[in-house]
């Protein structure tokens, strides 16, 4: 076996062996899944020991198509993230899950569906990350989406909770097939979805504008930016667990991942990059304000990720190479301060910061291990944060003052809002409240250690964004990334301590300007996309009610409904397309008496449906017309088309006989009257209908090539094997055709199914 | 006066069973094919609930299994179609290719076409099989709903 799939494989067996362990004993789940989860881990840093790889499996080589992995700095570093923080989510869920289903009232077994969710989620940003192929990697983009509506809308008694998942199902899943229109412009334009072979070919041919605005956006929509940030607010309605793992190393982290990975095709494009830059900035703007003053704990965590990943997209648009670092930096930071939210609200029962304080001396352990997760966010020293922040103000550095202060601004404002959340939570009056389970406290401490760690030895982490930074540099290049503690008057250093003190100086002050700034944001968010997406939403269903009562109000305008659009589609076919020749009038011998006899028996039955009595002579009528059909096929040598028609003709005239017992004798009755009254919208939308597929009949048998097609396909039917001309036509020629009706003919077989056995109910 | 139709109808169950099985076997290189044999089928078993109604007619497995004899008929059916993608070939590829040797006599041939031509028969068979059914389970005194 490759060795380059044994990680994939382990975070893929993660949530079947969890589910397993669930059926024995609910509580076994959580630890068979993180064991996992970590042996996927050390699998995968004794991979990336070994240096860059990469896999290729043929999958439909006629196609082109082929499944790609890679093994590069970018993928180890996501990939050890998803693996790491989930595994301690899962962990920290064991705790936290229970007492949560205790509160909604529901079963303790829930817990497995639970973690088996977050463990498909776990292994689904394993597999983003390590394909090397655009399809596929839309493909694990959408797994992502999908799993992430499961699990946000996991309390699905709760309303708020259910709109919660589908506004982020609406919102990831519409921006991620833009994503993929824009990975089938980049196939079509280059010939290939595999992404080494597209940078290669994007060197020579830089890719059109249009297919990277569209990259671009599904990454937007993924990691919540402007204008599709609001979704990430409203999923602070999903469990805490999900919250801390999705919003903070996972989901939102896919979508500046995607641009991280793309970013060779991004790198000739300035003025694609010159928007995300301004993107990248206005979310850092909206989310930081927004994180000011909002006052649910989680929710200010949200617009904190939204901020803190205008940084990263900032970083990604500027080119630099610490990018990959502050995602990574920034994770076990956000996670922390999450968890602790979470463990707040189980022992607490309260979700607001105006409800909370003081709870440092009741909870002095998860006090200090979020005070180093508040830190790290902040940029403080010795913790991992403070490098994020470097390689932000030294990228920013290079770009000129204006964006110096931009970056200063929003690194105190950073500091602002971390401190007011922290202080909100333990500073202030005391309150005393019940001790925290360890198990809920041990997670936050693990991820608190190992940002003091990355924060004292940064020497740790030069390699991996080194290797990161590298692998999402146009082919050949190599990072240079520097990390250390320079105690000098350096512009990095001195952009640090300036944001600090407007931090400090902001949350000082802070009793003075928050209700000013929230009377100022509430004016705003209402006319912001939030609201344009629920007008649209409200207008959707407008739209389709209206249509709905248009179509519905009885059987003819049901039926013109599909009848009116067709006719005139197919006369607009016939007007564009001018030929020459369109209508020929052949001539008829004494040879086609036969066949003239049986059409005209077919005319007269179909008028004669005009004038029928009842339900059964109509249906008798037109069994007759199908029989006369069936007649002329005989006559026209066509004895299979002939044979299947007259066994479906009788086969349908006496499920139609059949079905006519079934109907109230009333209802058929009113029909009948009905049916006896055309009204004279009737006429039109019949007669567009019938010159419609007159014309077209007439066209296409004026311009049948007879000899061409009959002889061609007899000749090939030969050579397949069949000499039955019709028999290849269905099974060989045409094959892909008949599959797609037999799937209609068994949906039809359930629809019946289903529909009978309702009213066999009622 | 006891009528001749059920005992006949009884008599034609199997013949038209038979015939449409040959519909389906010499379906390649004659008339016939898997559509008009599942309708004949259907229409043979048809007879059999407008003579002999509802309860008689279910004691033929073939008749209780007929919806699951559809979903078989789409396997084989999309199962024909595709496998040959996974070795290679585009879908739909039927097997002897063109140009290869194949095994039969008169119009019966060993192919792979005749395994889907057998999906479609299982899938027609089940739709009119599992339809009648329903209207015979849905009117009261099941069996009546013939002309």
């Amino acid at each position: 076996m490759p060795v380059l799939l044994l990680p994939i494989l382990l975070a893929l067996a993660c949530a079947p062996l969890a589910y397993f362990a669930g059926r024995w004993r609910p509580g076994a789940a959580a630890w068979v899944g993180a064991a996992c989860a970590v042996a996927a881990l050390v699998a995968l840093c004794w991979e990336l020991t070994l240096g860059p790889a990469r896999l290729v499996l043929p999958w439909a080589p006629t196609w082109g198509l082929s499944l790609e992995f890679t093994r590069d700095g970018l993928s180890g570093l996501y990939a050890a993230m998803a693996l790491s923080v989930g595994a301690l989510v899962v962990l920290y869920s064991r705790a936290y899950m229970p007492h949560h289903l205790k509160e909604e009232g529901r079963p303790a077994r829930d817990e497995v569906r639970f973690q088996v969710l977050l463990l498909c989620f776990m292994a689904a940003m394993v597999l983003l990350v390590t394909v090397d192929d655009l399809l596929l990697l839309f493909i694990a983009l959408d797994l992502t989406t999908i799993v992430s509506y499961l699990l946000i809308g996991f309390d699905r008694d709760d309303p708020e909770s259910r709109a919660a998942a589908l506004l982020s199902l609406v919102l990831t899943g519409a921006t991620s097939v833009v994503f993929f229109a824009g990975a089938m412009a980049l196939g079509l334009q280059y010939g290939t979805f595999s992404l080494p072979l597209v940078f290669e070919r994007a060197a020579n041919d830089p890719a059109s504008t249009g297919a990277l605005v569209c990259l671009a956006v599904g990454a937007l929509g993924k990691s919540a930016q402007v204008p599709f940030h609001f979704w990430l607010p409203r999923a602070m309605a999903a469990p805490t667990p999900v919250s801390s793992y999705l919003h903070s190393a996972a989901m939102v982290a896919a979508g500046v991942f995607l641009l991280q990975r793309l970013y060779p095709l991004f790198e000739p494009a300035v003025a694609v990059r010159d928007g995300l830059l301004a993107i990248g900035f206005l979310s850092m703007t909206v989310g930081s304000l927004m994180a000011l003053v909002a006052d649910p704990f989680k929710r200010v965590l949200a617009y904190s990720t939204i901020a803190q990943y205008g940084y990263a997209l900032v970083l990604v648009a500027l080119g630099s190479e610490g990018a990959p670092l502050y995602v990574a930096a920034h994770a076990p930071c956000k996670a922390i301060l999450f968890l602790t939210a979470g463990a707040i609200t189980q022992v607490t029962g309260k979700k607001k910061l105006s409800e909370v304080s003081g709870l440092r001396h009741s909870l002095p352990v998860l006090a200090g291990a979020s005070a180093v997760g508040a830190a790290g966010l902040a940029a403080l020293p010795l913790t991992v944060g403070f490098f994020k922040d470097e390689v932000f103000f030294h990228a920013l550095v290079e770009k000129g003052p204006l964006f110096m202060a931009g970056g200063l601004v929003g690194a105190g404002l950073t500091l602002a809002y971390t401190l007011r959340l922290w202080w909100g939570l333990f500073g202030g009056p005391r309150q005393d409240v019940p001790a925290a389970p360890r198990l809920l406290v041990a997670p936050v401490v693990v991820l608190a250690a190992s940002v003091l760690v990355g924060g004292v030895l940064p020497g740790l982490l030069v390699e991996p964004s080194r290797a990161a930074a590298s692998a999402s540099m146009v082919r050949g290049g190599t990072s240079t990334l520097e990390l250390a503690y320079h105690l000098d008057a350096r512009a990095e250093n001195l952009l640090a301590v300036g944001a600090w003190a407007l931090g400090a100086a902001l949350f000082a002050t802070r009793l003075r300007w928050t209700p000013l700034l929230t009377r100022v944001l509430e004016g705003t968010s209402k006319a912001g996309p939030a609201r344009g997406y629920r007008v649209l939403l409200h207008q959707l269903d407008r739209l389709s009610t209206w249509l709905h009562e248009k179509e519905v109000r009885d059987l003819r305008d049901r039926v013109a409904s599909v009848l009116v659009p067709t006719g005139l589609l197919g006369m607009t076919v016939l007007w564009v397309t001018p030929l020459r020749d369109r209508f020929i009038t052949g001539s008829v011998g004494w040879a086609d008496v036969t066949l003239v006899m049986a059409l005209a028996f077919a005319s007269a039955a179909a008028l004669a449906t005009l004038r029928a009595q009842n339900h059964l002579v109509l249906v008798m009528l037109i069994s007759c017309v199908g029989f006369s059909l069936a007649m002329v096929f005989a006559f026209a040598a066509a004895p299979d088309v002939a044979l299947t028609s007259v066994l479906v003709e009788t086969t349908f005239t006496l499920l139609f006989a059949g079905l006519l017992a079934l109907l109230p004798d009333r209802r058929l009755e009113r029909a009948q009257q009905e049916a006896q009254k055309p009204r004279g919208r009737d006429r039109i939308s019949a007669g567009i209908a019938g010159v419609s597929a007159f014309l077209l009949s007439w066209s296409a048998l004026s311009h049948l090539q007879a000899d061409r097609v009959g002889t061609q396909t007899v000749k090939l039917a030969e050579v397949a094997h069949s000499p039955n001309v019709v028999a290849a036509v269905l099974t060989d020629f045409r094959g892909l055709d008949t599959v797609g009706e037999m799937s209609v003919v068994l949906a039809a077989l359930l629809g019946v199914t289903s529909l009978l056995k309702l009213k066999g109910k009622g | 006066m006891r009528s001749f139709v059920p005992p006949l109808s009884r008599m034609l169950l199997w013949p038209s069973l038979i015939i449409a099985l040959s519909f389906w076997l010499k379906g390649g290189g004659e008339v016939g094919g898997g559509f008009p044999a599942g309708a004949l089928a259907g229409l043979a078993v048809l007879l059999q609930y407008v003579v002999t109604g509802r309860e008689q007619t279910r004691r033929y497995v073939v008749v209780r299994y007929a919806a699951p004899l559809a979903g078989v008929g789409l396997l084989l059916v999309v199962g024909t179609a595709f496998l040959p993608v996974l070795a290679g070939y585009t879908p739909v590829s039927l097997f002897p290719r063109p140009g290869q040797p194949e095994l039969g006599a008169g119009a019966f041939h060993l192919h792979t076409a005749l395994v889907f031509e057998g999906g479609l028969m299982l899938i027609v068979f089940g739709l009119v099989v599992t339809v009648i059914d329903r209207f015979a389970l849905s009117t009261a005194n099941g069996g009546d709903e013939g002309p």
